[in-house]
């Protein structure tokens, strides 16, 4: 049977506006800090939501993954700024069971853009609500994540935003 | 954070082994500059305990701001933790300053250069340079220079990283005849029981039952050692 088209999830941060450069402070050439995010419009019936991070401009294959995030509680509403790089810190309390999985920088942290130079790349917040609590367990990359995902995906939606480094 | 879990550094300090460097070079060895003598028959060799660091020995090719950075740096690549001290208690920098002067001198400007870069880039992202910052955003720093995010090196910063962590590797896992491995604390670290000319089977029981106990000796506590590498071979 064929599943609905998922709800379109709105996506926001209160520190990255849509279509416009990514402050500095959330990529490589600053403090290295993963953004804070926000979203409304989640379907009922959601189990549990998921972020991913990824830039369609670069990656082989692309898209280049700079966060994976899941089993993160249906209530919650966003995700706050500076999660920690210490694996053994706890997450906040609103995001609490929440799962960091492996980027394309083989670490499970945020880790933010770093583009070469040339031109600007765009980086997609990716927020996927789901019908089923899965039981997902650590480690896992986006292509893992979407493939236990699949047929799941109940609400969907997306924040973009770019990044461009200057040649030196 | 660990910038390298303990699980990670046991596997990776595996690869590296506990046996002395293949290139032995006189400029490496005990050096009466230094004074740092590795035989542990020196009942003085003990008061360098590892509650502490002990005062830095004499630079022989690095900088004191060079050294001060890279001592900075290894700290955080092999952590003094719970499980006990690092590559800074080790003096793995005081195994790396001797060597750049000898078999690793082809890295002598890979460190100039590198070091340089590495405290622009810390000062540039995140305001201080790096031996000020706290140490997760230490952390975050070499992370970035691992993956090859940080800017304004010479060629990848990820090919620095990797030039620097298997250098701190050979200075807190190798022979401390060359330097490093302080007071064997790398080598109770992985519970590698020191080098032996002979293992009975008694021995060889109580290792297979982790109970055999370190000697504390360096190959070159042994004469068969010691005189190969003193004349030259």
């Amino acid at each position: 049977m064929m599943q609905p088209p998922p709800q379109a999830i709105v996506v926001r941060s209160p520190s990255i506006a849509a279509e416009q450069p990514i402050p500095r402070d959330y990529t490589a050439d600053g403090r290295n800090i993963s953004p804070p995010i926000t979203w409304t419009n989640v379907p009922s019936g959601t189990k549990q939501l998921a972020l991913v991070i990824e830039d369609p401009d670069a990656g082989n294959p692309p898209p280049f993954v700079h966060w994976v995030l899941y089993n993160l509680p249906p209530t919650a509403t966003g995700v706050p700024e500076a999660i920690s790089i210490d694996p053994q810190a706890p997450m906040p309390r609103e995001i609490a069971g929440a799962i960091q999985g492996v980027s394309g920088f083989r670490r499970p942290i945020y880790r933010g853009p770093a583009p070469p130079p040339g031109k600007p790349h765009h980086y997609h917040f990716v927020v996927y609500a789901l019908d089923a609590d899965f039981g997902l367990k650590p480690g896992l990359t986006r292509a893992d994540l979407l493939a236990a995902i699949r047929g799941h995906i109940i609400g969907q939606g997306e924040l973009v935003a770019t990044y461009e480094r200057k040649a030196p | 954070m660990t910038f390298i879990s303990r699980r990670d550094l046991l596997k990776r300090a595996a690869a590296v082994g506990a046996a002395p460097l293949a290139t032995r070079d006189v400029s490496v060895g005990p050096s009466s500059q230094s004074g740092h003598d590795v035989r542990r028959d020196d009942p003085g060799v003990h008061l360098h305990g590892v509650e502490g660091l002990a005062a830095r020995e004499p630079l022989e090719t690095l900088t004191a701001a060079e050294a001060d950075l890279l001592d900075a740096v290894v700290a955080r690549l092999i952590p003094t933790d719970a499980n006990g001290p690092g590559a800074a208690e080790a003096r793995a920098v005081h195994y790396i300053d001797r060597a750049l002067g000898g078999p690793l001198a082809a890295s002598r400007g890979a460190y100039t250069s590198g070091l340089a870069a590495l405290d622009r880039y810390a000062r540039s992202s995140r305001g201080q340079p790096f031996a000020e910052l706290a140490p997760l955003d230490q952390d975050s720093v070499l992370i970035d220079v691992e993956t090859g995010a940080a800017t304004g090196f010479t060629g990848s910063s990820a090919a620095f990283f990797a030039l620097v962590l298997n250098h701190t590797h050979q200075g807190t896992f190798g022979d401390p005849y060359y330097g490093g491995n302080a007071n064997f604390v790398g080598w109770d670290l992985i519970g590698y029981p020191g080098v032996r000319t002979m293992v009975t089977a008694a021995d060889q029981q109580r290792l297979e039952k982790g109970e055999l106990k370190t000697n504390h000796k360096s190959a070159y506590d042994y004469d068969a050692f010691t005189k190969a590498g003193r004349n030259g071979h």
